[in-house]
């Protein structure tokens, strides 16, 4: 897997052939050879996958192939899960995020995560989004700060007027776009989003759908999505994991990584075809 | 597996199929009307493109509901709109079918030329080969099937510039000419089916290779290389 991907489509015409200029993206992640186990049980193996500055990369595929697991490993989640092991390397701006002397709690602020539920404290809305500023000893000029997340999340003209009420009574989507709020009030580099809009209506889920594609204008995005329609409509890159069978052992593994047009159009591998097809399984 | 999602892109590809069997059946009783000088079957023919319409619309209609409801991706994304350009072009293949039959109808005082209806029969038996080979393709997703179509569709083209000679052979006589003029949109219609045949094995190689290319384009005289 290089650097440069063609993130325009080529369209061949009668009269002009013209072929989109490769851009060079920088690599935020490089994964190579990642394999994640829970004792005797191997979620994901060997997996090699790159991702790029200011994407949005989208990971899909069945239940149970690992994608929860895999964007788990980016912002060292799966340190918290007992028995869990990781090996093969994760570059994170070319440095190895589990080598020595790298501080889980300085990864988790670099790179964020927004999980299926949203999980507001039961505090206000303010408070909520100063929350990790705080802790963070990022004290200096936090209302500001407060401001420009919720401005960034596509939530401050809905709850400019009510920063001291109590998070909990906002809307299903209003509290997933709190969390968003939360995770980029410290700045970070990387938003890792584990099926942020599977609890929400349609509305809610597009307003996320639009938020994401403001943010990538300042962050680089990752999200597992169980819905194939919302990984068409965000991602500029698509993953497709799948769950190998071998001696009844169940693997995920990464089957294929292109353009999301390419996954969505015409998939190289007869299993990304059969899955996004609908005539998996 | 989405069974019944299968089964609407089986029924609209065994429409489509019909539809071109309908073509086809159009334009040979168009080619005998010609050649017979029967009036009444012209008129059956011209008639019989309501069915053909019918299948038509059917697909025009069950496609944005197939899109809306499905989201079809990948093969069957490209499946969809392969279908909704092959049925316009089954379409107007039937329409230039209902032209030759109402110019046949037109010209029943001349007595034509033999070489002249000898011409016109080779064009038209060269059209029904093409549309069966461009549906045959189509049916069982046959590249080398779908591309031949482009050598077949010069033996169309050469076999319309004879009818053409001959009919510059008519004379001068107005009435002759009057004829002759006919004779030529008629000519140039089963050229048309001819390219538009073609066009059928473009979308077949589209659905098979996920890439659209021209076999041939009027702009560049010689075919494109993939």
């Amino acid at each position: 897997m290089t650097g440069t991907f063609t993130m325009a489509p080529v369209i061949d015409v009668a009269q002009a052939r013209k072929e989109a200029e490769p851009v060079q993206r920088e690599v935020v992640f490089d994964i190579k050879g990642l394999t994640v186990t829970y004792g005797r049980l191997t979620a994901i193996s060997d997996v090699d996958l790159e991702v790029y500055r200011n994407v949005i990369t989208a990971v899909i595929g069945p239940s149970g192939c690992g994608k929860s697991t895999f964007i788990r490993c980016l912002n060292r989640m799966n340190d918290l899960v007992p028995g869990a092991r990781i090996d093969g390397r994760i570059m994170y701006h070319d440095e190895d995020l589990y080598g020595p002397g790298v501080d889980p709690v300085e990864v988790r602020r670099r790179i964020g995560m927004v999980f299926q539920k949203a999980n507001p404290f039961p505090k206000s809305i303010y408070d909520n989004v100063a929350w990790g500023p705080r802790v963070l000893g990022m004290k200096k000029d936090l209302d500001e700060r407060v401001e420009k997340a919720l401005h960034d999340a596509a939530l401050w003209d809905d709850v400019k007027d009510r920063l001291k009420k109590n998070a909990l009574a906002l809307s299903g989507g209003q509290q997933q776009r709190l969390c968003i709020a939360r995770a980029i009030a410290v700045e970070p580099d990387v938003l890792l989003l584990d099926e942020p809009a599977s609890a929400l209506d349609p509305i809610a889920t597009s307003a996320i759908e639009e938020l994401m594609h403001e943010l990538k204008r300042d962050y680089t995005l990752v999200i597992v999505t169980h819905n194939m329609q919302q990984a068409a409509r965000v991602a500029d890159l698509t993953a497709f994991f799948s769950l190998e069978v071998d001696d009844s052992r169940r693997t995920g593994v990464l089957v294929e990584y292109d353009l999301t047009e390419k996954i969505f159009t015409n998939p190289s591998d007869k299993r990304t075809e059969d899955y996004v097809t609908g005539r998996f399984g | 597996m989405r069974t019944s999602f299968q089964e609407e892109l089986d029924v609209l590809e065994s429409t489509l199929q019909e539809e071109g069997a309908l073509v086809l059946r159009a334009l040979r009783g168009a080619l005998n009307a010609l050649e017979q000088r029967d009036e009444e079957l012209a008129d059956e023919v011209i008639a019989f493109d309501d069915d053909v319409d019918r299948r038509y619309l059917e697909i025009e209609e069950r496609i944005p509901s197939l899109l809306a409801r499905q989201t079809p991706v990948a093969t069957d994304l490209r499946l969809v709109l392969a279908i909704l350009h092959v049925n316009l072009h089954l379409e107007r293949m039937a329409d230039y079918c209902v032209t030759i039959a109402k110019l046949a109808k037109l010209a029943p005082e001349v007595d034509p030329p033999a070489r002249l209806i000898e011409g016109f029969e080779e064009m038209g038996s060269r059209c029904e080969e093409m549309i069966r080979v461009a549906l045959d393709s189509l049916r069982d997703r046959n590249l080398e099937g779908a591309e031949s179509l482009v050598e077949l569709d010069e033996l169309v083209d050469r076999a319309n510039r004879r009818v053409v000679h001959h009919l510059l052979e008519l004379g001068a006589d107005p009435e002759l000419r009057e004829y002759g003029l006919r004779m030529v949109v008629i000519s140039r219609a089963l050229e048309r089916i001819g390219d538009h045949a073609v066009d059928i094995g473009e979308q077949t190689a589209y659905l098979l290779t996920a890439e659209f290319r021209e076999f041939t384009d009027a702009s560049h005289p010689t075919p494109r290389e993939a």
